[in-house]
């Protein structure tokens, strides 16, 4: 009798009904991920040849990305520059955020609740409408297919939610365990290291996993910024598949695989304070 | 006197150290949203190839925009079709989803899991993927074969009437699940000692999800079309890659509209009005969408 158990059907059978389609829906929800799997496992003529078998031997050719070059697509520098720009960005805006968050939720900041409203509105800003001036921006320092062209601005763009979300658990956190902590002699900024830090994992690991996933897989931004060929990311260097009929599907296939297993083992691990994370935003807390 | 003064000292000291707390953030932020966002307001009347100076335009550009792009109001009523299409279909999905899912089955978590799972996933990858689904030789066709519905088999992307529903149906399937994570995040807060009251006075189980889960999730309903609705006008990825505004400009919407005015055609000014417009509609969402969180009552009530 979990927490979940609020509106039952009140019977084996009809319980035993409604897993039934569940399995069904979800098979049909992840037979495109299943497939894609299935293809990057098999040589490319026979991808499309026989797209429905499941390969009969494991063929890993299709993971040699280094056939790719020839295409011009360089799958393991864009792996490379994926992994610098995501995990710089992650640290970044973890320290900028939760230092934002901790001090409109503790500290006494004038207009706190207008800075709020501020930044719920900010989580909506498209990046359409800052595209144009941040790429002019970067292009008079010279610095068009630098990793800080997309650092700094990732960022900033990611900013709002997740001091939104963060100030809504700190909130909640304890004022006498602070309070206790600066008898003892600590400033603001070691109470909050020391005391409220070790206990915020949760959330913070919550607002780092859906961060991950916004930079990890973020498109049209890199698309603008990153033009050399050594510079893009995964998802703009894959734009180089696109319409292109002479790359065979299987090398295709492994590179996206490539481009989501993170998210997937990501997911896998985070998906308690992922999902909690979601809707933490947005349903009140 | 001494004592009054030494407490203003201190409070005065306590609110530098929250300012410096939030300044970090606040830099990041003026630097690349605010201030840029007021760069582009502003360079929506102005005419600039990205090389020489900004030269004033009035609202020329707007005018052009209204009355002689033709591309203009085809943009917008696609981007309103896929958006609320888009809408409704993740809704339905989403809330069956959440409704199956806490009806309390064995292995719920897995199904949630896989409902989820396209959310986190690259969209440029889904994009690509779903290209070789609807292709020619793709899977689409070839499951239709397989039942023996040749009649049926279409080259998905390439004809006007199906390539809009082809970017619709790829986005139910990517956000069905996310709407569903907040409907069960919803459901969880309600009271389950209603349903069993409900229970009680004999309403079956279908009819207490219609007279008490529909309507005390009110809230989360508003919220999430605010929120679809912002993602809806922003569509890039999906259709730049699975359609690239084809056949025909026949999915033509802002967000592509856009990128491609600014950087195919260096019409830096104009893809700026464009933008303007963007930023509107996602304002008057998020607005709604503060309003219903509730968070601005929460805020001003402390």
């Amino acid at each position: 009798m979990g927490k979940f158990r609020r509106n039952d059907l009140g019977g084996p059978f009809a319980n035993t009904i409604i897993v039934i389609i569940l399995t069904i829906w979800a098979i049909a929800q992840i037979y495109p991920v299943f497939w894609l799997f299935m293809s990057s496992l098999k040589p490319s003529n026979l991808v499309r040849a026989r797209i429905f078998d499941l390969p009969k031997t494991l063929y890993f050719g299709n993971y040699d990305f280094k056939k790719l070059n020839e295409y011009g697509i360089t799958v393991l520098v864009y792996l490379k520059n994926s992994v610098i720009v995501t995990s710089a960005s992650l640290l970044l805006l973890m320290i900028v955020s939760v230092l934002a968050a901790y001090g409109i939720a503790k500290l006494e900041l004038p207009g706190k609740d207008v800075i709020l409203v501020i930044l719920l509105v900010l989580i909506g800003v498209p990046v359409h409408a800052l595209m144009i001036p941040i790429f002019y921006f970067f292009v008079r320092l010279n610095m068009i297919n630098s990793y800080w062209g997309l650092i700094l601005p990732y960022v900033a763009f990611n900013t709002p939610f997740a001091v939104v979300v963060l100030q809504t658990y700190f909130r909640q956190f304890p004022n006498e365990l602070i309070d206790a902590a600066k008898i003892d002699g600590c400033g603001d900024l070691r109470a909050f290291i020391a005391v409220v830090m070790p206990i915020s994992l949760g959330p913070v690991a919550s607002v780092l996993v859906i961060s991950f996933l916004a930079i990890w897989n973020e498109f049209l931004f890199a698309l603008v910024m990153m033009r050399d060929n050594a510079a893009k990311t995964l998802p703009v260097g894959l734009m180089g598949f696109k319409g292109r009929y002479v790359v065979e599907w299987g090398p295709m296939m492994s590179a996206l695989v490539l481009a989501i297993i993170p998210s997937i083992i990501f997911y896998f691990i985070f998906s308690k304070s992922l999902l909690k994370g979601i809707s933490a935003g947005a349903i009140k807390g | 006197m001494a004592i009054s003064e030494l407490k203003k000292r201190q409070k005065i000291r306590k609110r530098i150290t929250a300012i410096l707390f939030v300044l970090p953030a606040l830099l990041f932020l003026v630097m690349f949203v605010a201030y840029p966002v007021f760069q582009s307001i502003a360079l929506s009347l102005f005419k600039w190839d990205g090389a020489g100076s900004w030269e004033f335009n009035g609202l020329e550009n707007y005018r052009k925009m209204f009355t002689t792009d033709r591309y203009f109001w085809t943009a917008l009523k696609n981007t309103i079709l896929f958006t609320v299409l888009m809408t409704c279909g993740e809704m339905f999905l989403g809330f069956i989803y959440s409704v199956l899912v806490d009806l309390g089955v064995r292995g719920w978590k897995i199904f949630r899991f896989i409902f989820f799972l396209p959310v986190t996933l690259s969209q440029v990858a889904i994009s690509l993927l779903f290209v070789k689904i609807f292709q020619e030789d793709g899977l689409v066709n070839a499951m239709l074969g397989f039942l023996n519905l040749e009649g049926l088999q279409h080259i998905w992307l390439g004809e006007i009437k199906y390539a809009m529903w082809c970017l619709i149906i790829t986005s139910w399937w990517i956000y069905g699940g996310w709407h569903m994570v907040f409907f069960l995040a919803g459901m969880q807060s309600i009271n389950p000692e209603i349903y069993e009251q409900a229970k009680i006075d004999g309403a079956s189980t279908l009819r207490r999800v219609f007279v008490i889960t529909v309507p005390l999730l009110k809230n989360v309903w508003f919220v999430l079309i605010a929120l679809s609705f912002i993602l809806g006008f922003k569509m890039f990825t999906l259709v730049y890659i699975m359609t690239t505004e084809g056949p025909s400009f026949a999915t033509v919407v802002l967000g592509t509209r856009i990128y491609r005015y600014a950087f195919w055609v260096h019409k830096y000014g104009y893809a700026s009005t464009w933008a303007v417009v963007m930023v509107v509609a996602s304002l008057i969402f998020a607005i709604l969408y503060v309003k219903f969180t509730g968070y601005r009552e929460e805020a001003l009530a402390e």
